[in-house]
This record gives structure tokens, C-alpha cells and sequence, in this order.
């Protein structure tokens, strides 16, 4: 049957934003394991500013959020939407244009951030230049889409559009407001903001990047890739719909909570942690709807690997969005601010969440685009082992670190001195970074095992000409 | 904090342009999360809603045959 849609729908794009997620996790995860390692073992500088911690980190960020995380959300998005609506992209050539395009975004952010070419907001630290082509991409992106609706020829829009859609609209909302800023040169801007209102447009950007990209957009994934999978239909669409309005009207008022006992006036501190506590509803709702979609055939998770990965990835986002409103609370913040404890949530979220839904959606996709099995099963289940034992490795390493250097950053002695000096603390954090290094080394090493079982699943699909049958099969009415 | 009175006391004088749109857009945001709670539950819109949830399997049944939608 999927060899009939080749020619109705546009899966050449699909495919390429598919592949290059595949490699853009191992690129990201690599620099990754490395700038981890320059954390344990510092002589990894080598006394080059171009591979400094300082540079690598946002090429590690930007690799992983943008690069790979954008190619999984374009690659779905545009499948989603073409199969949910019945019809084929509106515009294939602004389809290519959007690959194209982002591919060069991430090209020139790989060239000017080792270089120290920075904005130095983060999440945000490209150069106005860039920041100007990821608008123009983005709102081609978010244009082909709603076309593609607006042509559809289903009466209904399915609940995985709406949230791609309101990650598509609320970026372009927060991008463009963040990245305000005055150049002074072709490489040089300076924020149009400044001081505490600089800081809140900061973090009313960096958390509304978790919450509308790479959480709005990545349950619109869900939303069709669990169904799909697990081959019956999401448990409740009702849940659904309000997990999507309680998504969007409220996690716009959290991002005060990275400002905890800072400048930022002390109600905005306030209103973030008590709507990030809001918050755990529908979070807990939208996961625990993926997660009932198996309820009668759990059993599956025994010989589905794919299956495995999202349930696994529905677990982490049940987790992380516990753990993050409880962070937001001043009391626990007072305790996980500035520590590595944000570095932990921070990746139980990011590879237990997102990199789980989005290798669940990419090993979803590989047999139905190439039209043949996977090379291999095996692979898929080693990466699954792997990528949640990493993973779980990572963040353990990081919740002892964070909990450990909190308690020594307040513990003082009976004259009221500070009991630990900062260096003190740091040394006691190297069993962890390492351990932290280790535990990305084994998802690194899932992530190259995908790498290659993509490339040979699209060479058995070229040598047994499956992918050039399909395409000429006649496309269904 | 003595009582809730107190707790509760605003200085509506002092309100900015700001603080008001952010209040009327708090509480209108509050009504509308009110009035699709309600929609959504409301039992006579519940099998309407549910039958949305085989979208994604209608392609596939009208491959097979099936016109139910897979229901």
C-alpha cells in the first residue's frame, strides 16, 4: 500500500530530512562526548580557543536541537500532514527550499561558533545575519504547512497538525523577538534589550524553545507515531485536545522560573513556578494518553523495538515534566540553580524524550520511505539499550554532582564561613563528569549504530530497486 | 500575613497599562481554558470528538477495504 502513495505524495524531502537527522544526532552527540570529556580531562582544549568548552557547547546545542532535532521535525511534520491530510505539499519547491535552507543555517553555525562568532544568548547565539535566514526558512516551513491543511481534503485537522502548528507559530513569535537586536557589523549585534528585561526576553525565549519546539512539536509526533506503531488509536482524542489548549495558553508563563533570586522582580518568580506546577496536568495527561494507546497489548513492548523507544520516550517526558516544576519551586531552586541537577533534567528530557520519540519516528519511517525492511532488528534493539542505559548513566551522574555541589556551595561552618572554596567543589565533581563522559560515549555509540543501520537499510533498498519499484506504481485516487 | 483580606488587597491605583492586559488577558485565557474543558467533556460531544482519533488509520482502511475506518 505505501508503495501507491510514493507518487501522490512528496517523500523525496521526508527522506532527506530523515537521513540527516540520523546525522546530525551522531554529529551532536559526538561534540557532545567531547566538550564532556574536556569537562573531566581539561588538556582536551589542547589550548585552542576554535575546540574550547566555551565554543563547542553551543555548536553541541545547536547541533542537537536545530540540526537534529529540526531535521526529525521538518522530516515528520511533512509526513504527518501529507498523510493525515490526504493531499501532497502544497509546494514542493519551498518544501526544498526549507531544506536547503536549514541545512545551510546549521552549515554556517558549525563555521561561526567555533570562530566566537556569538550573540551570546543561549539557544539564541547565532549572528543577526543567520538569525534573518532562520526566520525566512522557518516561515517557509510554517507557509507550506498551513497551505497544505488549507488544501486538505479530510474535514478535520488531526491533533498532531495543531501541535506541529502551534510550534510553528510560536517560534516564529519567539525567534523574531529574541533575536532583536542592533549590528554594528556584518558579525557584531548587540540585543535590543538590556539588563533584567534583557534577561526575562532571554528566558522567556529559552523556555518557550523547550516548551513549544521541543515539546509541542515533538508530542506531535507522538500523537501520530504511537497510533501508528502501535497500530490502534491514541487512547483518548478528547485528552488530546485539552493536552493541546493547556499546553499552548500556559506554558507561555514559566520562563521567570530560570530567574529565580536574580534581579527579576519577585512575583514573576512566583507566577512561573506556580504555573510550571500547573503544569504537570496536562503533561502528565498527554503522556499518560501515548501511553494507555497500548492498554490491551502491552506485550507489544517484547518484540517491537520501535515501540519500545516511544513508550521509553513517554516515560522520560512524564519524568522530566515532574522534575522540572518541581526545580522551578524557589525552595528546590535555591538548591538545583547553577548547578549540574539542571544538567541532568535538562538531558532527561533531551535524549530520554526527544531523541527516544524522534528515533522511535525515524526507525518508524526508514521501511515505509524505502519501501524494505530495516537491515536490521537486532541494531534497532542494541541502539534501544544503549540509548536509555546512556541515558540513564548521564543523568544519575548529574543529579549526585548537582545535589552534592548545592549542598557544598551553602554549607558553612560555626563562624558562619563557607565550608567549601569553589575549587574544592570542582574536584569533587570529576568522578561525575567522567561518569557524565561515559554515559554519553554508550549513546553516542546507539546513535552511530543507527547511523549505520539508516545508510544500509537505504543501499538494500537501492540494490533490491524497491524504492525505484515504488515509484512506479500508480498513485491512488 | 494577617488575613486573607489582606492577602488578597490590591492597589488598584497603581496598576500600569501593562499589569491590566495582563490581567485581562490572564482571566480571558482562564475562560476560554473554562469554556473548552467544558466542550470537551461534555458527553453529547464525546463520540464526535472520539471518531477523530482513526485519521490516521483512514488512508490505510481504504487501502484494505475497510470503510468503517477501522471503528
Amino acid at each position: 500500500m505505501e508503495s501507491g502513495l510514493e507518487q501522490k505524495y512528496n517523500f523525496d524531502v521526508v527522506r532527506w530530512f530523515t537521513i540527516m537527522a540520523a546525522v546530525y544526532l551522531v554529529v551532536g552527540a559526538a561534540v557532545g562526548v567531547y566538550i564532556a570529556s574536556e569537562l573531566a580531562w581539561p588538556f582536551l582544549n589542547f589550548d585552542s580557543p576554535y575546540i574550547s568548552f566555551g565554543r563547542l557547547r553551543p555548536v553541541h546545542t545547536n547541533a542537537v536541537i536545530f540540526a537534529f532535532g529540526g531535521s526529525t521535525l521538518m522530516a515528520t511534520a511533512f509526513y504527518t500532514v501529507q498523510r493525515t491530510c490526504g493531499v501532497r505539499l502544497w509546494s514542493d519547491k519551498l518544501a526544498w527550499f526549507v531544506f536547503w535552507g536549514w541545512n545551510t543555517v546549521i552549515l554556517l553555525a558549525v563555521i561561526t561558533l567555533p570562530l566566537g562568532l556569538t550573540e551570546s544568548k543561549e539557544y539564541a547565539e547565532l549572528e543577526w545575519p543567520i538569525d534573518i535566514l532562520i526566520a525566512v526558512v522557518w516561515l517557509s516551513f510554517t507557509f507550506n504547512f498551513i497551505m497544505t491543511i488549507a488544501v486538505r481534503k479530510t474535514s478535520h485537522i488531526y491533533v498532531s497538525n495543531w501541535f506541529f502548528l502551534g510550534m510553528m507559530v510560536m517560534i516564529v513569535y519567539l525567534h523574531v523577538v529574541n533575536s532583536l537586536a542592533i549590528p554594528v557589523g556584518l558579525f557584531k549585534s548587540y540585543s535590543l534589550f538590556s539588563g533584567v528585561q534583557d534577561a526575562m526576553i532571554q528566558w522567556w525565549w529559552g523556555h518557550n524553545a523547550v516548551g513549544f519546539y521541543l515539546t509541542a512539536g515533538f508530542l506531535g509526533i507522538m500523537y501520530y507515531f504511537v497510533p501508528k506503531q502501535a497500530g490502534r488509536p491514541i487512547y483518548s482524542y478528547r485528552l488530546s485536545v485539552i493536552h493541546f489548549w493547556a499546553l499552548m495558553f500556559g506554558y507561555v508563563w514559566l520562563g521567570a522560573h530560570h530567574l529565580q533570586y536574580t534581579a527579576l522582580p519577585d512575583w514573576t518568580g512566583s507566577l512561573g513556578a506556580a504555573v510550571s506546577i500547573a503544569m504537570i496536568i496536562p503533561s502528565w495527561g498527554g503522556a499518560v494518553n501515548g501511553m494507555m494507546t497500548l492498554s490491551g497489548a502491552w506485550d507489544r513492548l517484547r518484540t517491537d523495538y520501535v515501540l519500545r523507544f516511544l513508550i521509553m520516550a513517554l516515560a522520560f517526558y512524564a519524568m522530566s515534566t515532574f522534575e522540572g516544576p518541581v526545580m522551578a519551586l524557589k525552595t528546590v531552586n535555591a538548591l538545583s540553580h547553577y548547578t549540574d541537577w539542571t544538567i541532568g533534567h535538562v538531558h532527561s528530557g533531551a535524549l530520554g524524550w526527544v531523541a527516544g520519540i524522534s528515533i522511535g519516528a525515524i526507525y518508524h519511517l526508514m521501511p515505509r520511505l524505502f519501501h524494505t525492511e530495516m537491515f536490521s532488528e537486532r541494531l534497532v534493539n542494541f541502539h534501544f539499550w544503549t540509548a536509555t542505559i546512556g541515558t540513564v548513566v548521564y543523568i544519575v551522574a548529574m543529579w549526585v554532582s548537582g545535589i552534592m555541589q548545592g549542598l557544598m556551595w551553602r554549607a558553612y561552618d560555626e563562624y558562619g564561613t563557607l565550608a567549601y572554596t569553589f575549587v574544592e567543589s570542582v574536584d569533587a565533581m570529576h568522578p561525575y563528569y567522567a561518569m557524565r563522559a561515559i554515559g554519553g560515549a554508550i549513546f553516542l555509540t546507539g546513535a552511530i549504530v543507527m547511523l549505520f543501520n539508516v545508510l544500509m537499510t537505504v543501499r538494500k533498498s537501492a540494490v533490491d530497486g524497491s524504492l525505484v519499484r515504488a515509484r512506479h506504481v500508480p498513485a491512488p485516487a | 500575613m494577617n488575613s486573607l483580606s489582606e492577602y488578597f488587597h490590591t492597589d488598584w491605583q497603581a496598576m500600569t497599562t501593562n499589569d491590566w492586559i495582563g490581567t485581562i488577558l490572564t482571566v480571558v485565557i482562564f475562560l476560554l481554558m473554562v469554556v473548552a474543558y467544558f466542550q470537551v467533556f461534555r458527553p453529547k460531544n464525546r463520540e464526535r470528538l472520539e471518531a477523530r482519533k482513526y485519521i490516521p488509520f483512514e488512508e490505510d482502511n481504504a487501502f484494505s477495504g475497510d470503510k468503517d475506518g477501522g471503528k
